[in-house]
């Protein structure tokens, strides 16, 4: 047990944009954007599975580029464009590519990995990552899914990536 | 027992949403889209925050906690220990028996595993949850532990009789036999390791009680709050719509959860408390370790004439878990001769529990990789001696199979594998400096049977909402039971809304034991009967009914439309129906309970599983088979092995839906693919810690390690096993898995690697 811990009672007033939304906050520095998120905002789509960035189930996206939420602070992402999962599918509710691939190859069980793994397949199609099986498992590999749906993440993705390019 | 069959579309089970069509997960929109709220996701005015601290002693006392620092931290508005935290009542265990003390305490003054929890913190928020348990100091009167099965401290254990299975005279027959193999097979501590983590969010109101908690068992865990808080059973309301995985860690309620209603209580306000990943590892038990020797004698065709199999398992100090592991050994192969034994021993960890086929699992890889050695030993191929000695009854219940395709897996399996090209000789086979073994392995899994009880309304729309206190945790239980309800009843599948988690609704048993679906799609089977009955009776004799003047003995219900047989009169849809006769709803609560059974069997059918039905009952006995195909490519160099196909053929009878049946399936392959290779528990010997408690050092499998997995049902429809014929799904596929792989790397490079996970270091 550390005596030396001490506790700011500091808050930052921040202003996050989440999904195209502006969101004022008033949070500690220490808060992460994963707790933000889940928290603060009630988006609870993007899921803490471990807290420690091993698992992939709050991978959201910054300014396009997938990142963990759990190793992000949220005073560290202010001004910068964030997307969650809740953010994927368009105004009217079509779903993305990505989305729609999933439910279509069962791409999950239990649903909990399932938003990080979205939202990394997404990613991983943008940056040109899923042009064969091989490719698509490496780069999916930072996601975990203990129901191991992976076969079929892989087909959603490959499904994804054609209609995407198509 | 009986296969119903259905009223309406029975040969039409191509369609998606009939009972055996391929229709997407029915939650799956709520999943893709961050919709699906979990349980501990509600959002409640006032909510608190709970943040434990556990024990750093594996064994000893808590001589004294300081919780000043803790107390006086920003936001902090409770420290709970063992003197301070409100006196709970004792709970009975799950099947019914009364608990050995009047009083429990969720916090330990007594330690006996690393990790218990000692202390915790409440506050305002998660983050000065966090800080403040890190200013609680705990002071320890330390004792040796036991830190697991090899400990010098550890001993043989206590024999449970119980497991003992005996007949004819098995160390005899072994002595004689002409042909022997005698070999030790372990396996470490496993974990559950599901991506949500265990926690709940509790609320009082008044002395009732509402439990948001990720839940495989919401009446089980319900009473288990009754019980510690002395409320009655309908004071607790648990809800818990999806589930982030259980694989059997989620079926009871733990000191966790206990902490978390106390706090609640004291406080006056709703706590939420979630473990963090490496509470995980010790909050709750995963698969106890275990060691099994099995002894084979057989004559010089490969006939088994003796099977001498004794086994431990690791329990804890103060709680007793016995994995099964003669399940398997005792019913895969027919020998006239045959003893089992199995000790439990009891180290400093938390009590173990049930993880994916408990028992089956470890058994099969025990008995299938001992076959596996017999076959060498005799050189004759390893599916060729499974066939010799396969068992065309229960060698042990002496009963016959309800049914038992495992057979017709074998030969579906080998042929798409390809088995005939194998080269029977080890490290034969090779693709450069990657050494190829093929490895062979069957599994099974009993049927669990309970009864089960639903609810079916018909509502004036015409739509159709099914109630259960059962789960989803990603089983497909949402889905098959809108099916079931959908075909039963004659209505589009999109008309149906099934509504589960939550324990106010139609009771519901454990979600395990891979028995739920069988037990649900039964309920809602005769659920929705009486309900289509109730509505045709209406119809019928209701002087508003369109239908009363037609004089019909029935009428017939599709697509949502009421009609004649014959197609005479009128065709009304059921909410112009509703409409006609001035219903708001048609109610139906069906079960399978018998029709005598008092309210008080009742609720211990669906708060104990003391109830459940055995699967050796009357003339039948009742499995699940499968057998693995599995090759690996073994790096010559290095020892690194890769799985690079498997092809698993599988009976689990008739399947109610195959699109979410094949994904559990591979779902246990890929389980199996992890504690063949990467999992195990690892335990500092100076402290009797779990030292990869995180999913960085406890290695589950990533995308990257799976390969193409090739499923194939061979299951036909089982009337003995459940009411629409299916066997169990959940945990069949996983059984089989490890043994298939070492047997695989066997072949591969020659080296028998018989304690697992099957790492490099083993192999060079």
């Amino acid at each position: 047990m550390n005596d030396q811990v001490t506790i700011s009672p500091t808050t930052l007033s921040i202003l996050l944009s989440i999904n195209g939304r502006d969101h004022a906050l008033d949070v500690e520095p220490r808060v992460t954007l994963l707790d933000a998120l889940r928290e603060r905002v009630h988006l609870t789509g993007t899921k803490k599975g471990c807290d420690q960035g091993q698992c992939g189930a709050c991978t959201v996206h910054v300014d396009g580029e997938r990142v963990l939420a759990c190793l992000t602070l949220a005073a560290q992402v202010e001004g910068r464009s964030i997307t969650t999962i809740e953010g994927l599918a368009g105004e009217d509710g079509t779903l993305n590519a990505v989305q729609a691939a999933f439910l279509e190859q069962d791409a999950f069980q239990c649903g909990y990995c399932t938003p990080g793994q979205i939202m990394s397949a997404v990613a991983c199609i943008r940056e040109g990552h899923a042009g064969s099986d091989d490719e698509i498992r490496e780069y999916m590999a930072g996601n975990l899914c203990r129901c191991g749906a992976y076969p079929n993440i892989v087909a959603a993705v490959r499904q994804a990536a054609q209609e995407l390019r198509s | 027992m009986t296969v119903h069959d259905l009223k309406h579309a029975a040969s039409d089970s191509a369609r998606l949403e009939a009972v055996g069509g391929r229709l997407s997960r029915v939650d799956g929109p709520a999943k893709i889209t961050g919709a699906a709220k979990y349980a501990f996701e509600q959002q409640l005015d006032g909510l608190t925050h709970a943040v434990l601290v556990g024990a750093t002693i594996a064994a000893g006392k808590v001589t004294a906690i300081d919780t000043r620092a803790a107390e006086t931290a920003p936001g902090v508005l409770a420290v709970l220990t063992p003197d301070t935290i409100m006196e709970l009542r004792g709970a009975s265990d799950w099947f019914g028996n009364p608990p050995a003390l009047s009083t429990y305490c969720p916090l330990a003054r007594e330690v006996t595993f690393s990790g218990q929890h000692v202390a915790a913190v409440v506050a305002e928020t998660f983050e000065q949850a966090v800080a403040a348990t890190a200013l609680v100091k705990v002071w320890y009167d330390e004792t040796p532990a036991i830190v697991d099965l090899s400990d010098g401290k550890a001993g043989d254990g206590i024999a449970i009789d119980a497991m003992t299975k005996e007949w004819g005279d098995a160390q005899a027959a072994f002595a004689e036999a002409p042909v022997r193999i005698c070999a030790a097979y372990n396996t470490p501590r496993e974990f559950q390791a599901a991506m949500e983590p265990h926690g709940l969010i509790a609320r009082w109101e008044g002395d009732e009680l509402t439990i948001w908690e990720p839940s495989q068992w919401l009446d089980g865990m319900a009473r288990t709050y009754a019980e510690w808080f002395g409320v009655p059973f309908e004071n607790v309301r648990l809800v818990s719509p999806y589930i982030g995985g259980g694989f059997g860690s989620k079926a009871l309620a733990l000191a966790h959860s206990a902490v978390a209603a106390a706090a609640a209580k004291m406080l006056g306000r709703p706590v939420k408390l979630v473990l963090n990943r490496p509470q995980n590892f010790t909050s709750y038990g995963g698969r106890a370790a275990t060691r099994q020797t099995v002894a084979i004698g057989a004559d010089k065709t490969g006939r088994i004439q003796s099977i001498v199999h004794r086994g431990v398992n690791e329990t804890a100090v103060d709680g007793m878990w016995v994995e099964p592991l003669g399940s398997v050994t005792s019913i895969m192969y027919a020998t006239p001769n045959f003893s089992s034994k199995q000790n439990v021993v009891r180290v400093n960890t938390v009590v173990p529990g049930a993880k994916r086929a408990p028992g089956e699992n470890p058994s099969a890889f025990g008995i299938e990789c001992a076959i596996d050695e017999l076959a060498h030993e005799l050189g004759i191929d390893p599916l060729e001696m499974r066939l010799i000695n396969y068992a065309e009854q229960d060698p042990h219940a002496k009963k016959a199979w309800s049914t038992r395709q495992l057979r017709e897996a074998f030969a579906a399996g080998a042929e798409a594998f390809g088995w005939a090209k194998r080269s029977p000789q080890p490290r034969s086979m090779r693709d450069g400096r990657q050494l190829i073994g093929w490895g062979v392995a069957a599994g099974t899994y009993p049927v669990r049977r309970a009864h089960g009880e639903a609810v079916v309304k018909i509502m004036a729309d015409g739509s159709v909402v099914v109630e259960s206190s059962s789960i989803d945790m990603g089983q497909g239980t949402y889905t098959i039971l809108a099916q079931t309800a959908a075909e039963t009843l004659g209505v589009p599948v999109e008309q149906v809304s099934v509504k589960l988690g939550d324990s106010h609704f139609a009771r519901a048993g454990v979600t395990g034991g891979s028995r739920l679906a069988g037990v649900m799609t039964g309920a809602v089977y005769k659920a929705a009967g009486q309900a289509l009955d109730e509505l045709i009776g209406l119809a019928l004799s209701d002087p508003r009914s369109p239908f009363q003047a037609l004089q019909a003995n029935t009428l017939s219900v599709k697509d949502g439309r009421i009609a004649s047989p014959r197609g005479e009169g009128p065709e009304l849809s059921i909410a112009e129906f509703m409409a006609a006769v001035g219903r708001d709803q048609i109610e139906a609560k069906g079960d399978t309970m018998p029709a005598n059974s008092t309210p008080e069997q009742r609720y211990k059918n669906y708060t104990t599983i003391a109830m459940a039905l055995p699967h050796t009952e009357g003339d039948w006995s009742r499995y699940s088979w499968c057998a693995h195909f599995v090759e690996v490519k073994v790096d010559e160099d290095f020892g690194t092995v890769r799985v690079s196909r498997v092809v698993s053929a599988l009976d689990s009878g008739r399947l109610y839906n195959p699109k979410l049946a094949e994904s559990q399936w591979k779902g246990g392959i890929i389980m199996g693919i992890g504690q063949a290779l990467l999992e195990e528990g690892i335990v500092d010997r100076r402290h009797g810690r779990i030292v990869n408690g995180n999913f960085a050092d406890y290695m589950l499998p990533t995308n990257a390690d799976i390969p193409d997995i090739q499923t194939i049902s061979v299951g036909i429809p089982d009337p003995h096993s459940s009411a629409l014929g299916g066997k169990g799904v959940g945990e069949l596929a996983i059984v089989g898995i490890a043994p298939a792989i070492a047997n695989a790397v066997f072949h591969a490079t020659g080296k028998r690697v018989r304690d697992l996970p099957i790492t490099l270091e083993k192999l060079i």
